[in-house]
């Protein structure tokens, strides 16, 4: 198992570069002077930015330290050794964590990205565990009870939660919720929590607020911030959580009808046994890819639900970012959502190898 | 356990806002929901409504306008008001005596002097940052309004003739001008608030000395060490301004020279989504909100909520602008930067003919009767209908399609009908009619030529403010509230080369300048109305800018919040403006 993990992990860099060149391949496409404003964190430099292209070789080759000129190869070839190039430059800049300065967040991409990527983390694991559970759970009842009126029930509320938009749900649930029964307010706090959270007191553990409130022993901020995402919450698990189901029975109901099924059914064996332990474990790899996605996604930044709760997460970041074309801030966004996306397959390829041993054994 | 934390959640959800329509919520904190974020709290730097609101929260100026009046004047640094009859203003008009109110004290515990005063108006005048607030006071103080050339070189004399025109005598401001200038009182009831010179030098602001002003000439916005943080003698403290959730936290000044205000705390927050605020205005979260003419409706008949509305303004808003010569470095705005369909040319809007196209393809009436819901009348130049040296008898653009496509075969010798072009234009997110004048234009142009491509974006609040001082956005639609109640401060910032607008849309017609000059120079109202009426004509026919409505607008706030008066010369008023008079009960 730790050869599989360090065979796995061993891959990550070379993933991410991967990424990171293809990112800075598609920059290409955009002027040396666009390009120069990646490297700017102090807006007095954006009336130098001839000197920033100097500076970072923004006018250098893509990848590799020399030019070649010549006719026909390999005749006539000469290579100019120069030394320097744009995307090792940029990358001994990324390692470093200076992603640039975001003109959109008025701050470094690197202070921006902890500034509102915790509150996102916070909404996604309070909003994944929910979705899991109940995904699955109505997706193998539903597969088992199928065409049952438990059956109906699931992919009906699936339906209507997978077309649902989320900006419409999300506001539905904000004007019942908010604007008539007055519970769960938008945002991230009340202006007491705001002005305990901002307090020289209160220590900063984790940068989550939930987290830092219960270390802190501050229960009613406790309270306060968890009713905040009960909204938003509830507007991801609806949303999400249809796909999950539907898949979740699709994987069921096939495996359901496997002949290894019939085999253990004909042996004897409980029904309950027979689903949790032979057809459950089987469905559950698809389940396993879907889930992942779903927590990257939902990590990336849930745009609409955060403009609609005006919560402040890193995916209004990320689209503000897009819509002024604050080129700084779209890569560090996007940079973000491809680490997390490595990360997650990470942990999925080890959830395969835990949920079907052939994967590991295969691979080693 | 789990049971427990679904009860907690329940029932501690039900709070305050469940109280909101029978009693007052967080009867001590004033909370207004506005669309974006502030530019920069430096006094001598922000010359946007949103800043200039905290600034004016936050430090003070010499002078205030009394309450809904838009003439008379209240002391506040100052102890007096300079008038002719109690001779502070010596009888040529050219010499103000300004005496300094004793015992005020900076948010710091710090002293007021006569000495912080001078230096917050000399470093007003000094840091003259391109197309902000400085112009403001350079005109009448030192009779020029800038302190550069065209080049950005720093004229000769500009130190000089700065400390000839503000000093200190014993407790007492002077300021010597070199020409009468009738409306100076009324800019420092705005303008050039006090700080702390000490806390300011301290923090790395401009020390005063000769040496070493050039280096604070024209900064970079973050630069200022006042950007962030700030030491007023006002009202309210700054306690926080959290620019990840757009949020302006200023706590009450206990030490204030007057009463201290009835609120503790005031929350500015940038909300963007509509409904969003107005959930939080209806569960009474929010005593205030900013909402633009095409919602009134969905505000309208909410409990505990109460609309003003038929308000009069001193602005002119939204208004279309032209920028002559974009800036080409890194923008993003102008595709390709050629003639070739696929973008447009750094001077795309210097050529009359397409100016003047846009001008014709702009429905004015149904922009008026739709999203403005009729509260206003079409604008006829850039001096709203308020101010003396508004004609209303001007002539108007009207939406003509015909005429527009003329223009446009026109322009670029003919070629600009072939090629076609694609450009973004821009406005501020969460600016309704802003938004709707950018769909208009879009939508009447593509339906002109189909290889008309124009695309409109959202752009927040800040980031708009920074692309446009760059002059990077080819066309951009924005608003301006009077800094002052006088046709020349419209004038001047609309249409003078050294005005705010033209210094962005990189224009210059010494046609403009010379009538600005003139309208401001003179004193008979009846020949200023003239030179006015010369200078709209003039405007009509190049088409530097498009102005679309002369409105009135509305405030919507909780009808528990108490002491609440229109001053249209408040910066965002009605919406935002002064809390000091608020109260909640």
């Amino acid at each position: 198992m730790l050869k599989f993990i360090l065979r796995r992990l061993a891959f990550l860099p070379l993933v991410m570069f991967g990424v990171t060149f293809l990112l800075f391949f598609c920059l290409q496409f955009l002027s040396a002077e666009m390009r120069a404003s990646l490297y700017i964190k102090d807006p007095r430099q954006l009336s130098q930015l001839e000197a920033v292209i100097e500076k970072y070789h923004l006018r250098a080759p893509l990848l590799l330290p020399f030019k070649f000129t010549g006719t026909v190869w390999p005749l006539d070839v000469d290579f100019v050794w120069v030394g320097h190039t744009q995307y090792w430059t940029w990358l001994g800049q990324v390692l470093r964590g200076d992603l640039g300065y975001s003109e959109t967040a008025k701050m470094p991409v690197s202070e921006a990205i902890f500034a509102f990527f915790p509150a996102t983390f916070e909404l996604t694991l309070l909003a994944f565990i929910p979705i899991l559970a109940i995904g699955v759970f109505f997706g193998v009842l539903s597969a088992v009870y199928r065409d049952r009126f438990i059956d109906h029930a699931t992919r009906f509320v699936a339906i209507t939660g997978y077309s649902l938009p989320s900006f419409v749900l999300g506001l539905v649930l904000l004007m019942v919720f908010y604007g008539r029964l007055h519970m769960f307010a938008p945002g991230r706090y009340t202006f007491v929590t705001d002005q305990l959270v901002h307090s020289p007191e209160f220590r900063h553990f984790t940068g989550l607020l939930t987290l830092d409130c219960a270390l802190n022993g501050q229960w009613e901020a406790l309270r306060d911030a968890l009713s905040h995402m009960v909204l938003p919450a509830t507007t991801l698990i609806y949303i999400s959580v249809a796909l999950l189901l539907r898949i979740t029975r699709s994987s069921m109901l096939e495996e359901l009808s496997k002949d290894y099924v019939r085999t253990a059914r004909a042996k004897g064996l409980p029904e309950s046994v027979v689903i949790r332990k032979h057809a459950l474990a089987n469905a559950l790899i698809p389940v396993v890819t879907l889930s992942s996605l779903l927590f990257i996604g939902l990590l990336g930044g849930v745009v609409i639900t955060e403009t609609v709760f005006d919560f402040p997460g890193i995916g209004r970041w990320g689209v503000q970012a897009a819509q002024q074309l604050d080129i700084p801030g779209v890569l560090g966004s996007t940079l973000l959502a491809a680490f997390l996306f490595v990360m997650a397959n990470l942990v999925s390829d080890l959830l395969y190898a835990i949920v079907d041993p052939r994967i590991r054994v295969g691979g080693s | 356990m789990r049971a427990a934390l679904v009860a907690a959640l329940l029932s501690g959800s039900v709070p305050a806002p469940a109280l909101a329509a029978s009693s007052v919520s967080n009867p001590d904190t004033y909370t207004y929901l506005t669309i974006s974020d502030a530019d920069s709290l430096d006094p001598g730097y922000s010359y946007d409504t949103n800043s200039h609101m905290i600034v004016m929260n936050i430090y003070e100026t010499l002078f205030q306008f009394d309450g809904a009046s838009t003439e008379e004047l209240l002391p506040l640094s100052a102890s007096q008001v300079p008038t002719r009859e109690n001779g502070l203003i010596s009888t040529d008009g050219r010499t103000y005596t300004i005496p300094i109110r004793a015992g005020v004290k900076f948010h710091d515990g710090t002293p007021m002097t006569v000495e912080d005063v001078r230096w917050s108006v000399l470093r007003f005048l000094l840091m003259d940052r391109a197309a902000g607030p400085s112009a403001l006071l350079l005109e009448p103080l030192l009779g020029y309004p800038s302190t550069r050339d065209e080049a950005g070189k720093i004229l000769p004399g500009v130190w000089e003739d700065a400390n000839r025109a503000v000093t200190a005598q014993g407790d007492k401001l002077i300021l010597r001008l070199p020409r009468p200038y009738s409306p100076l009182l009324s800019i420092l009831a705005s303008w050039a608030p006090v700080v702390s010179k000490s806390w300011a030098v301290k923090n790395g602001d401009w020390d005063g000395a000769e040496e070493t002003w050039r280096k604070f000439n024209n900064p970079n916005k973050e630069s200022s060490p006042l950007f962030e943080r700030a030491n007023g003698t006002g009202p309210f403290k700054l306690e926080r301004w959290d620019r990840a959730t757009k949020e302006f936290v200023l706590t009450r000044n206990d030490k204030y020279w007057r009463t201290p205000a009835k609120l503790k705390n005031v929350v500015v927050k940038g909300v963007t989504e509509f409904g969003t605020r107005k959930l939080m205005l209806k569960a009474g979260d929010a005593d205030a909100i900013f909402a633009d003419r095409p919602l009134l409706t969905q505000l309208q008949g909410l409990p505990g909520v109460r609309i003003i509305d038929d308000l009069p303004t001193i602005d002119m808003d939204p208004v279309v602008f032209f920028t002559y010569k974009i800036n080409e470095v890194g923008n993003t705005f102008l595709g390709s930067g050629k003639l070739d369909g696929a973008g447009i040319p750094p001077d795309f809007f210097s050529d009359k003919d397409v100016r003047k196209a846009f001008a014709y393809s702009f429905d004015y009436k149904g922009f008026i009767n739709d999203v403005m819901r009729g509260k206003g009348t079409q604008a006829t130049g850039a001096i709203p209908k308020s101010l003396p040296g508004h004609n209303a008898g001007g002539r108007k653009h009207q939406l003509d399609k015909k005429k527009a496509e003329e223009h446009f075969r026109k322009a670029f010798d003919g070629k600009l009908w072939e090629t076609g072009f694609k450009f973004t234009l821009a406005y501020n997110s969460g600016n309704l009619p802003r938004q709707t004048v950018c769909q208009i234009l879009k939508r009447n142009i593509e339906a002109l030529n189909p290889k008309f491509k124009i695309d409109a974006r959202p752009v927040d609040w800040p980031a708009f403010l920074d692309n446009y001082k760059a002059a990077k956005m080819p066309l951009f639609v924005m608003g301006w509230n009077a800094d002052y109640p006088d046709p020349h401060n419209f004038a001047f910032t609309f249409l003078h080369s050294k005005g705010d607008y033209p210094q962005t849309q990189k224009f210059k017609n010494p046609e403009f300048d010379r009538l600005v000059e003139e309208g401001n120079a003179e004193t008979d109202l009846a020949k200023r109305k003239t030179i006015y009426a010369k200078l709209q004509a003039l405007a009509f026919e190049e088409a530097p800018q498009l102005y679309l409505v002369d409105a009135s607008r509305y405030r919507t706030q909780r009808t528990w919040v108490k002491g609440w008066y229109h001053n249209p010369i408040m910066p965002d008023a009605p919406y935002g403006g002064y809390f000091y008079p608020l109260s909640k009960n």
